[in-house]
């Protein structure tokens, strides 16, 4: 059952029944030489990889996943965003100002900024949205809000607590506190009916939502930035990777998104398909647990070493992402965060690798036990296996789902190595803290020197000096070998030969094709 | 329709079961290719190549040695991490028999077990194991299995007995039918009156007369199990690479199959065919010759 | 015969009552929903916030109980990923299963029973080993590997039907096809084996010695007797249609039941995956139920001994 305005929901069949069972009784319809559903004119139908949750439309409930914001920028708009070339992008706010202590931080609204239904953005909806924030991080963020002002409609005032340095990253980017919804219309209509049928400030209407299914939204043409050039947008879900390219190519659909490995090589041979691969916010590298533990192999740094120079980091790429991942020597940051550090690059050298073994006192290698990864990205667990196997190191691949995977995980339950790929919003504080110093949710030990610089940084507000504090310990983590990087995943997408602009890679770090608003179409 | 008596039931044992081998129809194709890859499981290291499990990604995708880019050095070509399909055949088809016949004894073994208690005992036993089967069997076989998985994390060993607790069920219900007609027989009722105990009266009696259905419904499973394996891996909770099973690298070449690289699914699905094929075939034969009751397997 | 239905409904409600108890349990060892909803380091506060905000941090009897009642007032609860109410999204799929299942199903009869016909009539001939092949074919081949070829065939290639989704006649052919190519074979081998039963019985040798021509014979005697154990098979068959068509619904992308529950079971949807699997469990236990009673006035003796 579908929530509509305006089009009919497609129904699962049409076609009269005995039609339908002449049809399949004749088997193929060996005479239709045709292809299938022509492209509507000024529609951008989407293959999407995964099943699109309807949390996904209301921003007050953002779990932390990027996955959300796909959607998020499409119906609705936040104060500051990430957009192309800048992590702070005016969004709703024209301007703000931050006070030099660093409690308050001062937003003037845009006076042609609109909710679909009408109403113009107001502060009292800012403020409204704050409160009602019930997603990822909501405890901390309203703990450290002292209060909200609204002295007139296009100004807010937010009061801290205490001076926190990130406040819009969080605010802006990591969580939907700052993207709007419509007091007064959520109020008239109340919150059920609001999920069903979103109303945002974003470049797209909502159209219909047929949950698992397919997700249509229309142009808002008073958005204030611009009228969207496409003027219809449907999003269908299609789960497995091969049906998705097969849509791509035979014009039912103009992006799909996740196309991998093979894949990825075929839609690059394909004349009228581009592949267009953004490197996102989520770092792999292979961490070490038991290095803490001193009867433990991986205790010897040589070890762990070995296993850096064992991995192939480009071969893989080349295998899997055609390339286009970003080998940084980065366990866990990615290179487009505030304050990333940028290590020396990582050097594929087996034979080092087995003389660093032989050091160590394995020179005909070990059975090192289990590699544990999260099963979606077994592929690349099988390359790094299939690489440490080569120089001796004798693991075996445990591939987990992913629910399985994180709760384990984060129980601490696993041994030998994990493959972990966090890729969480935030910045280099933020991953340091759930991955590297003392108390993290992942953080299975710690070392003391990185420890004691955390809180060092985290109520620094000269940002110079912040970033040498931050960079200081992402150089202790790479010295101490904590992780073995692997790479900041490219996710591969297609393009259908329609697509003019299709926004990807625009925003960077983020993996969908956002601003929707700049998405455009050739004239046919 | 055909009618069996007593005698003939109770009679197929012992020596009579050889004489099997010497009839005219024996189907010595499929028994020949089942032995064959047997064997070819068995001595797998010595006639693997290559190492099954570790490849090298220079050599990806390289074509069977009859096609432009093909070698004598990997016969059968290679797939997306390098690694020699040949090698990884003839090591499947160890892993494949291991996981396939493992998983259809152990469900056989429930499977009958269960059947025989719950037919000769009758009364409450009966109904609890029925009900058992009833709300089991309303869980759907595949995504029962998933679930599985997701709890216990995919491995051989935890395959084997998803696809053993998916399957028993058949046997149950099959051989719970055979022995409610069984249990009506001369033969059961004079050891009953003999006064031997009900656990005597199903292991000598009952036992080997359900033992050919229950062979039967084994060899039409295998084949059934391997290709259930195979549709576990696609939904990504079979056997865990880098094992080479048939049906895991009939999964991982499936994309490969959009693009061309054809050798990585059709060659595992040859051999998947082949297993199947001689299966049934023996298990036709068997069928018709154990007991021509059996039809309705 | 009152008192076996009675028995006979009491022992369902059992198998009923079992099975919720056994998926409500299961399903909340499988994990955790708030690890697949947040970020991997997402703090306390948060999982503590969705674990309330779906009644989790209940203790596990006070759910239960909390399920079954609304259960009984035939609501099923609302869907963590979805946030809509179970039923609606079952009601909203199943009619696509449903479809899916039952084009397969007369897909697979229509060529099942006509070649099981032919290669019994004909047995032992190139028509018998031909039904063979393709009967092991069906056997042997997986539905999803099924699905890609032909996806490759005639969307990608000859670009004749659209390679996922639903909506028209052109799009339920091929799932239609892959899903039932199995049960064509079961079907035929089944119709095969039951044909040869049948013309080899005295009935149809009487019927010949009377001098009736073959096709007559075929079509008349031995064709309505060798149906009933396959239709008999396909009934059974058709409830592992349903549960089977979850790899096919994935690569077609077939909004059915089995996708569903499928991806329920991935996001530890609890209201989903115990939904889905009781009001499955419910149709399948009733069918058998109503199959009891069925056989209880057919057979006299069913209904004593039990």
């Amino acid at each position: 059952m579908m929530q509509t305005i305006g089009r009919p929901p497609a129904e699962p069949f049409r076609i009269h029944r005995r039609a339908l069972l002449a049809l399949s009784a004749a088997g193929l319809t060996g005479a239709l030489p045709h292809r299938t559903q022509a492209a509507s004119p000024g529609q951008v139908t989407y293959a999407v990889h995964i099943s699109l949750a309807a949390s996904w439309l209301d921003p007050g409930q953002t779990s932390g996943l990027i996955t959300p914001f796909l959607l998020l920028y499409a119906l609705h708009d936040a104060l500051v965003k990430p957009m192309p070339g800048t992590a702070y992008g005016a969004g709703l706010a024209e301007s703000w100002t931050a006070s030099e202590d660093g409690l308050t931080y001062d937003f003037v609204l845009r006076s042609n900024a609109l909710f679909h239904n009408g109403d113009p953005v107001t502060a009292d909806d800012v403020k409204f949205s704050f409160e009602r924030y019930h997603g990822a991080n909501y405890a901390d963020l309203q703990g450290r809000v002292a209060s909200i002002e609204t002295p007139d409609p296009r100004h807010v005032r937010f009061r801290l607590k205490q001076p926190w340095p990130d406040f819009l990253t969080f605010y802006g980017g990591a969580t939907g506190a700052g993207w709007i919804v419509p007091r007064k219309h959520i109020e008239a209509v109340g919150e059920e009916a609001f999920k069903k049928a979103p109303v945002g400030a974003g470049p797209y209407k909502f159209v219909s939502f047929n949950p698992g299914v397919e997700l249509v939204l229309e142009a808002f043409e008073q958005y204030w930035q611009k009228p969207p050039s496409v003027k219809r947008i449907v999003m269908k879900v299609i789960p497995d990777e091969g049906t998705r390219l097969a849509a791509l190519k035979s014009g039912e659909v103009d992006i799909a998104y996740s196309v991998r490995g093979e894949l990825a090589e075929e839609l690059r041979k394909t004349p009228g398909l581009k592949l267009e691969a953004v490197a996102v916010q989520g770092t792999f590298a292979v961490y070490f647990p038991e290095q803490w533990t001193p009867s433990s192999p991986w205790h010897d740094i040589r070890i762990r070493r070995a296993v850096n120079f064992a991995i192939d980091h480009q071969g893989i790429n080349q295998a899997l992402t055609q390339g286009y991942s970003h080998v940084t020597g980065s366990g866990v940051i990615p290179d487009m965060f505030e304050f990333y550090w940028q290590p020396p690059k990582p050097e594929y050298n087996p034979d080092k690798a087995r003389s660093l073994l032989a050091e160590a006192g394995r020179p005909n290698g070990f059975d090192a036990g289990f590699y544990y990864c999260d099963s979606s990205y077994s592929n690349i667990g099988e390359a790094v296996v299939n690489n440490l196997r080569e120089v001796g190191i004798n693991v075996r691949l445990r591939p987990i789902e992913r629910a399985g995977f994180v709760k384990a995980w984060g129980e601490k339950q696993y041994k030998n190595l994990i493959q972990i790929g966090p890729g969480a919003s935030g910045n280099a504080a933020t991953r340091m803290e759930s991955l590297v110093v003392k108390g993290g949710q992942f953080v299975y030990g710690s070392y003391p020197d990185i420890d004691e610089l955390f809180p060092q940084q985290a109520v620094e507000l000269d940002h110079a000096k912040r970033e040498a504090i931050l960079h200081r310990m992402q150089q202790l983590v790479y010295e101490k070998a904590l992780y073995a990087p692997i790479w900041q995943l490219a996710f591969l997408n297609g393009v259908g030969p329609r697509v003019g602009t299709s926004s990807f890679g625009r925003i960077p770090g983020f993996p969908y094709t956002a601003p929707y608003e700049d998405i455009t179409l050739k004239s046919a | 329709m055909s009618i069996t008596t007593t005698t003939d039931v109770a009679a197929i044992e012992g020596p009579a079961r050889l004489g099997l081998f010497r009839s005219r129809d024996f189907p010595w194709v499929p028994v020949l290719i089942i032995l064959t890859i047997a064997l070819v499981a068995v001595f797998a290291d010595f006639l693997a190549p290559h190492n099954p499990e570790v490849g090298s990604l220079s050599a990806r995708f390289k074509p069977p040695f009859w096609l432009a880019g093909g070698s004598m050095t990997y016969p059968l070509g290679t797939d997306q991490l390098g690694r020699d399909m040949l090698s990884r055949l003839i090591y499947g088809a160890r892993v494949s028999m291991v996981v396939g016949f493992t998983a259809v004894i152990f469900a056989g073994v429930v499977g009958t077990t269960l059947g025989i208690i719950s037919g000769y005992l009758g009364g409450w036993v009966d109904q609890i194991i029925m009900r058992i089967t009833d709300a089991w069997l309303a869980l759907p076989a595949l995504t029962f299995a998933i679930f599985l998985a997701a709890i216990v994390g995919p491995s051989e060993m935890n395959i084997v007995i998803i696809l053993a607790l998916v399957y028993w069920t058949r046997y149950a219900r099959i051989v719970r039918g055979e022995v409610l007609s069984l249990k009506e027989r001369e033969f059961v009722r004079l050891a009953v009156v003999a006064g031997c105990s009900k656990w005597t009266i199903m292991r000598k009696h009952i036992l080997p007369n359900v033992v050919n259905s229950a062979i039967v419904l084994a060899s039409l499973m295998l084949g059934v199990v391997i290709v259930a394996e195979a549709s576990l891996s696609f939904l990504g909770v079979g056997v865990p690479p880098p094992k080479p099973a048939w049906g895991l690298m009939l999964s991982d070449g499936k994309q490969g199959l959009m693009v061309g690289y054809w050798w990585l699914t059709v060659l595992p699905g040859l051999c998947i065919m082949l297993m199947v094929l001689s299966t049934n075939l023996l298990g036709d034969w068997l069928r018709v010759k154990l007991d021509p009751q059996l039809r309705q397997l | 015969m009152r008192q076996f239905v009675l028995k006979r409904f009491g022992y369902s409600l059992l198998s009923l009552f079992l099975l919720s108890v056994t998926i409500f349990f299961f399903v909340r060892i499988t994990g955790d929903p708030a690890t697949l909803l947040t970020e991997p380091g997402a703090s306390e506060a948060d999982i503590a916030a969705i674990h309330h905000r779906f009644g989790l941090d209940r203790p596990l009897v006070v759910q239960y109980v909390l399920f079954i009642a609304s259960l009984l007032r035939g609501d099923l609860g609302q869907s963590f990923y979805y946030q809509t109410p179970v039923m609606e999204l079952y009601w909203s799929r199943l009619p696509n299963s449903l479809l899916l299942a039952a084009v397969a199903m007369t897909f697979s009869l229509i060529i099942g029973i006509p070649s099981g016909i032919i290669a019994a009539v004909r047995v032992g001939s190139v028509w018998d080993s031909l039904g063979k092949v393709f009967g092991l074919l069906g056997l042997s081949l997986p539905s999803f590997f099924i699905g890609m070829l032909m996806i490759l065939f005639f969307s990608v290639y000859l670009g004749w039907l659209p390679s996922s989704g639903s909506g028209t006649a052109l799009h339920v052919i091929m799932p239609a096809f892959a899903l039932g190519w199995y049960f064509a074979a079961a079907h035929m081998r089944m119709t095969r084996s039951s044909m040869l039963e049948v013309l080899g019985s005295e009935y149809i040798k009487l019927a010949r010695l009377k001098g009736l021509p073959q096709s007559l014979v075929i079509a008349k005697h031995a064709f309505k007797n060798a149906l009933i154990p396959v239709l008999t098979l396909a009934g059974i068959n058709l409830v592992l249609m349903i549960n089977v068509a979850v790899i096919v619904e994935t690569v077609f992308a077939w909004p059915g039941i089995g996708r569903l529950l499928y991806e329920g079971i991935s996001f530890r949807d609890f209201p989903v995956v115990q939904g889905i699997v009781i009001l499955g469990g419910t149709m399948i236990i009733g069918v058998n139920l109503l199959v009891d009673i069925v056989y209880a006035v057919i057979d006299p003796r069913i209904r004593l001994e039990a």
